[in-house]
């Protein structure tokens, strides 16, 4: 059973604990709801932990609607504002190329275009904190990006924000969490329960334990992304959609600090751009039809990617890519229409006409838009709730350690770690990591650097172990990269199971078992990228994990 | 209609508000995108830049550097971050680098950790190339008001 | 300044790894004038104190004591399973796998443990009970097999690296066949900021100054009890030999006190990349420091580190691709002389396969468990390790290849990457000096 203080159900169960899911339950919660939020993985599994991690101000609206728009870039400023310590600032660089030998008119023309209509863009900008837009010569282009191929005539930059996208759920569900939610993970809604063709309760199964319970909803709300046409057919209701399987790779290090807009061999724009410590590459879009729970990225996807990014700037052919990671989006269904044209909306669908009363799914939707649409879906759940509720507040309330950033130097003078590790801190936990360096005081172990590729102290392992919801140990992939950078865990996957394994009390074998699904995961993500060091390092790791661990 | 209207809306731009928003401009269009980014630590990567961060890249974090290297036992910051983490973590980017300019100047240049590195990374070298870097980047870096640090 | 006169010898080895020394060192005792030439230390600099030959395949990896057979048996067990495998190419010499093991952990007793024929059963710091045919003398007594009592597992209680709970699940796995009774403890060390953020090289030179080994030893003697037949402790017991703390912790605790495996970062690793070089220099290997690139193969001058040397045979053992004999640059080749990779196994094991040039996905499975082409791709070598072309042709009477970079073998994870490179070292050693096996 769900708890005692539910014993009489739940005004809202939310299914998924994608962004959407997340920032849904804590708008519920955050108005006086009783929420249940099940997550059959963990938070931030499937196309939120999978995307592209930007918070962008929706320029390809204005074209449409430039109302839209400015929503859109009022709600990057809320989500910067309720978070700042997770976004960081991305300029991008669009650069002119042409077809032809030299530049023709029609070439000048549909630069100029751009630039005004980035121009345009820079409106906008003020309402999150971006800035202006710049026309770049050739020669000042060269400057700036000094890697970019011959041949170019210039570019305009556009500015946007970046985001940890896994954390951004995580402090969603946490935050619904803090104000009275029961947040599940690893717990999967099996089945639906109706009365007189009214959804009236949930029935789930935790996989960790194998428990199986049942709770009783006012609403359920189906935000379950790419898993809810499965979800609907085993469920007996429809949801229409166009899944889209997405595959980004990430360099060991910032490429640069420009993000770069790039056009693949098909003609679509894609980018590479630094995002935290990393660069990426994305992004493919093909329809998928397949099981979400089992895809992979494919040889010919790693291979579009990279020459995407390498026609533009050929250094990346040298740079150590490290993994490649995937996810199913969830488009709006069309048909006949190509991947890329599909809208990037979303919709909420009610599905009473299908004999299941009380039961909404969200489809679509952008990360960037998903405390609006979060927003959206609660006035409908209040709504069919009749209850009266409390006003929205998720603009301006700050998530957990949104409140204040604190400085690294300041924090690792107080408590004797290297500045470096500090700031890692403070980016993923804002005003927390105080609380965080507070455990080194307590226990001066906890100052052992664990990772040396990623940053992670011991006193942050310990700190995620005991607030953050973990279950499981791949979890810390998502709460602090743990074996996500280069060296695949080779310095920290064990000492830090270690240390989650003494704060949840886990036995050695479930330790073992726990690590090598950790290593699992990253083996998955690294083997169709292995090249150059990356594949010596991989040698490493299994003559570590494998040979010596028995793992 | 309102994608009529938009159109309608931007060719407007083109022609009136965006031609004479350049003549308001002051500067190239490179130092406007220079004052907006590299105080915020976001410069340009050159490619000599470039090239140290390929070179560091061969770092498999094999930790063999860190037993030849005597700073680790003189150094506190040194001796919890480590020295592979000198160019591994911290020349992965350069608000990384803006926070390690002690860990990285504190190296003496003694080299005795790269005859112990199995894929040849030359550690002295570019911990030094890192360290002015870091410079850099921290001193424009204390310029800021606190709250864009 | 005279350019440095160029050197002519008869072997010239590329690589300093154990395979490598194996090689020069065998070439020199069959009175060959060797080289090496080698750019620092490979995967055996990192390795983590086992020697690790065979495995027997038919044994249950739970279920070490269920096969007792000896090393050289389980090596042919492997080579009638696996062909491809370095030990199937060469299951008609296999009857001198022991010689080359023996000349191997002599040449360098100063680390090494004798062996003793069969395997040595070594905890891992996963909590895993690792076979090993010989090991540096600092864990000989943790041997699972031979310790009668209960085993004190020991970890710091000033430092989280090792969790002495987890390191004893690996003997407690294989306490019903036959193995000690483990007992996980803390000792009382390191509980100082400057141990507990230590490095395992920071632990191990804490523990070799004067007087800390012995109170090291007498902290754990105060947490014995009836029954504690040996202790095992993080490899971190010191990382020069001849401050012997093992042997002075035993003394004050009164009884035999070996360190587990190692993982990375590992003190053992330095230890034995240490002892090779010493072992080299004794022997009068002429070590030149530099990597061999393009060079061009026997009685053809090449030159390594500003040097030139004209040898009349080459060992190439210049690893897979930490030490950077096998690389991939979107194809994988081989680095020293540019020769085809073409062996390795799993779906690519059949040599009429190129598969060089095939992306890393089609070259990996996704369970990790099983084969995996990329991991095990080397070069394809003839029984007497002359490595083959294209075509499958001998690419030189005088050239021959030893180690991780013969393909056909995962010398990362099939437990017998160290007796690959002792066994085929040894071979192409004396080959290259002009003597058979």
């Amino acid at each position: 059973m769900a708890g005692p203080a539910h014993q009489g159900g739940y005004d809202v169960v939310v299914l998924g604990g994608g962004v959407n899911g997340a920032g849904v339950a804590r708008d519920c919660a955050m108005r006086g709801l009783s929420v249940l939020l099940l997550e059959k993985r963990d938070l931030a599994c499937g196309a939120s932990g999978a995307s592209s991690g930007m918070i962008h101000g929706g320029i390809r609206y204005m074209t449409s609607d430039r109302n839209v728009t400015a929503l859109a870039s009022r709600d990057a400023g809320y989500i910067r504002h309720i978070a700042p310590h997770l976004t960081f600032r991305i300029p991008f660089l669009l650069p002119f190329a042409s077809q032809a030998e030299g530049s023709r008119l029609l070439d000048r023309v549909t630069w100029y275009a751009t630039e005004v209509y980035v121009g345009t863009y820079d409106l906008f900008q003020p309402l999150k904190g971006g800035k202006p837009s710049v026309r770049l010569s050739a020669d000042e282009l060269y400057r700036v990006e000094p890697g970019l191929r011959p041949g170019l005539h210039g570019a305009v930059t556009l500015d946007e924000w970046g985001i940890d996208g896994q954390r951004l759920c995580l402090l969603n569900a946490l935050s619904a969490a803090d104000h009275g939610a029961d947040v599940r993970t690893w717990t999967e809604a099996t089945s639906l329960v109706r009365e007189q063709g009214r959804v009236v309760a949930v029935r789930f199964r935790d996989a960790v334990t194998g428990e199986h319970g049942e709770a009783r909803a006012g609403v359920v709300v189906n935000a379950t992304g790419g898993w809810s046409p499965q979800f609907g057919r085993s469920n007996g209701f429809q949801v229409p959609m166009r899944p889209g399987k997405g595959v980004h790779l990430s360099l060991d290090r910032r490429h640069g600090n420009y993000g770069i807009i790039c056009t693949a061999v098909d003609g679509r724009q894609m980018f590479l751009m630094p995002h935290e410590m990393e660069s990426i590459i994305g992004t493919t879009d093909d329809d998928f039809f397949g099981d979400p729970d089992d895809l992979d990225a494919t040889a010919d996807e790693v291979a579009y990617l990279v020459d995407g990014a390498a026609s533009l700037v050929p250094s990346v052919r040298e740079a150590r890519i490290t993994r490649a990671w995937w996810g199913v989006r969830t488009t709006l269904f069309e048909y006949g229409v190509e991947e890329d044209d599909l809208s990037r909306d979303h919709r909420i669908y009610d599905h009473a006409g299908e004999g299941s009363a009380g039961l909404l799914s969200f489809v679509g939707g952008k990360l960037a838009s998903y405390r609006a649409q979060s927003e959206e879906l609660t006035d409908r759940v209040a709504a069919m709730l009749g209850k009266a509720t409390l006003p929205c507040r998720t603009h301006e309330v700050p998530l957990p350690g949104g409140d204040e950033v604190p400085s690294p130097r300041e924090l690792a003078a107080r408590h004797g770690i290297a500045e470096p590790v500090a700031a890692r801190i403070v980016f993923r936990h804002g005003s927390l990591a105080r609380e965080v360096l507070r455990l080194v005081d307590e226990d001066p172990r906890l100052k052992l650097v664990l990772c040396r590729d990623e940053g992670i102290l011991a006193a942050e392992v310990a700190w995620i172990a005991r607030h953050e919801r973990v279950r499981r140990l791949q979890d810390l992939r998502r709460r602090c990269r743990l074996a996500l950078g280069g060296c695949g865990g080779l310095d920290c996957a064990r000492p830090a199971a270690q240390i989650v394994a003494r704060e949840l009390d886990w036995d050695a074998d479930r330790l073992r078992a726990e690590l090598s699904d950790l290593l699992e995961a990253g083996w998955r993500e690294r083997r169709a990228v292995l090249d150059g060091w990356q594949l010596a390092e991989e040698e490493l790791l299994r003559a570590v994990h494998r040979g010596l661990g028995g793992l | 209609m309102s994608k009529v209207r938009s159109y309608a809306w931007l060719a407007w731009r083109a022609v009136v508000p965006h031609p004479l928003r350049a003549l308001r401009r002051r500067g190239t269009g490179e130092e406007r995108f220079l004052a907006a980014y590299a105080t915020e630590g976001l410069a340009p990567t050159g490619l000599e830049a470039r090239a140290d961060a390929d070179a560091s890249s061969a770092c498999i974090s094999c930790g063999l550097c860190e037993s030849a290297c005597s700073l680790r036992a003189a150094i506190p910051a040194i001796r919890s971050l480590g020295l592979h983490a000198a160019f591994r973590l911290c020349g992965k980017s350069d608000e990384m680098l803006a926070h390690a300019s002690a860990e990285l100047s504190a190296c003496a240049a003694c080299t005795g950790c790269e005859p112990l590195c199995p894929t040849g990374v030359p550690i002295t070298r570019l911990v030094r190339a890192l360290a002015a870097r870091a410079a850099v980047l921290d001193a424009a870096r204390r310029e800021l008001p606190p709250r864009e640090r | 300044m005279a350019p440095a006169p160029r050197i002519e010898c008869d072997v010239l080895v590329v690589g300093g790894g154990m395979a490598g020394a194996t090689a020069a060192l065998a070439a020199r005792e069959a009175g060959a004038r060797v080289v090496m030439a080698r750019k620092s230390p490979g995967s055996t600099g990192l390795s983590g104190g086992a020697v690790s030959v065979a495995q027997d395949p038919a044994c249950m990896p739970d279920a070490p004591f269920a096969a007792r057979s000896g090393v050289v048996e389980s090596a042919r067990r492997i080579a009638a399973t696996r062909p491809g495998h370095p030990y199937g190419l060469l299951r008609d010499r296999l009857d001198r796998l022991w010689n080359a093991v023996e000349f191997a952990t002599g040449q360098l007793s100063s680390v090494l443990a004798p062996p003793t024929g069969r395997n040595r059963w070594l905890l891992t710091p996963f909590g895993h009970a690792h076979p090993a045919a010989a090991c540096q003398r600092t864990m000989a007594a943790g041997d699972l097999a031979e310790v009668r009592g209960t085993l004190v597992v020991c970890g710091f209680e000033g430092h989280l690296g090792w969790d002495p709970g987890l390191v004893a699940s690996g003997a407690v796995r294989v306490e019903p066949l036959g193995g000690p009774r483990p007992r996980a403890v803390l000792l009382d060390l390191f509980r100082w900021e400057e141990g507990a953020v230590g490095t395992p090289f920071d632990l191990a030179r804490l523990l070799e100054a004067p007087g800390a080994a012995e109170e090291a030893g007498k902290i754990l003697k105060r947490i014995l009890a009836r029954g504690d037949a040996a202790a095992v402790l993080p490899p971190v017991l010191g990382i020069d030999p001849a401050a012997r703390v093992p042997e002075r912790m035993s003394a004050e605790a009164g009884i035999p006190v070996a360190e587990f495996l190692s993982d990375l970062p590992s003190v053992p690793g330095l230890r034995m990349h240490r002892a090779i070089e010493a072992r080299l220099a004794a022997a009068g290997v002429e070590v030149l420091g530099g990597e061999v690139r393009s060079g061009a193969g026997p009685d053809l001058p090449a030159a390594v580190g500003g040097r030139e040397v004209v040898a009349r045979s080459w060992v190439l053992a210049s690893g897979r691709f930490v030490g950077g004999g096998i690389e991939r640059r979107g194809e994988l080749r081989e680095s020293v002389l540019g020769l085809p990779v073409q062996a390795s196994e799993g779906p690519f094991a059949d040599p009429s396969i190129r598969f060089a040039a095939r992306a890393a996905a089609t070259l990996t499975q996704a369970d990790s468990r099983a084969p995996q082409a990329l991991l095990a791709a080397g070069l394809r070598v003839d029984g007497e390790l002359h490595p083959l072309d294209a075509e499958g042709r001998v690419v030189h009477p005088r050239v021959f290849a030893a180690g991780a970079v013969v393909g056909g073998h995962d010398p990362a994870s099939d437990g017998t990457g160290m007796g690959v490179a002792i066994f085929t070292g040894w071979l192409a050693g004396r080959a290259a000096a002009g003597r058979g096996a």
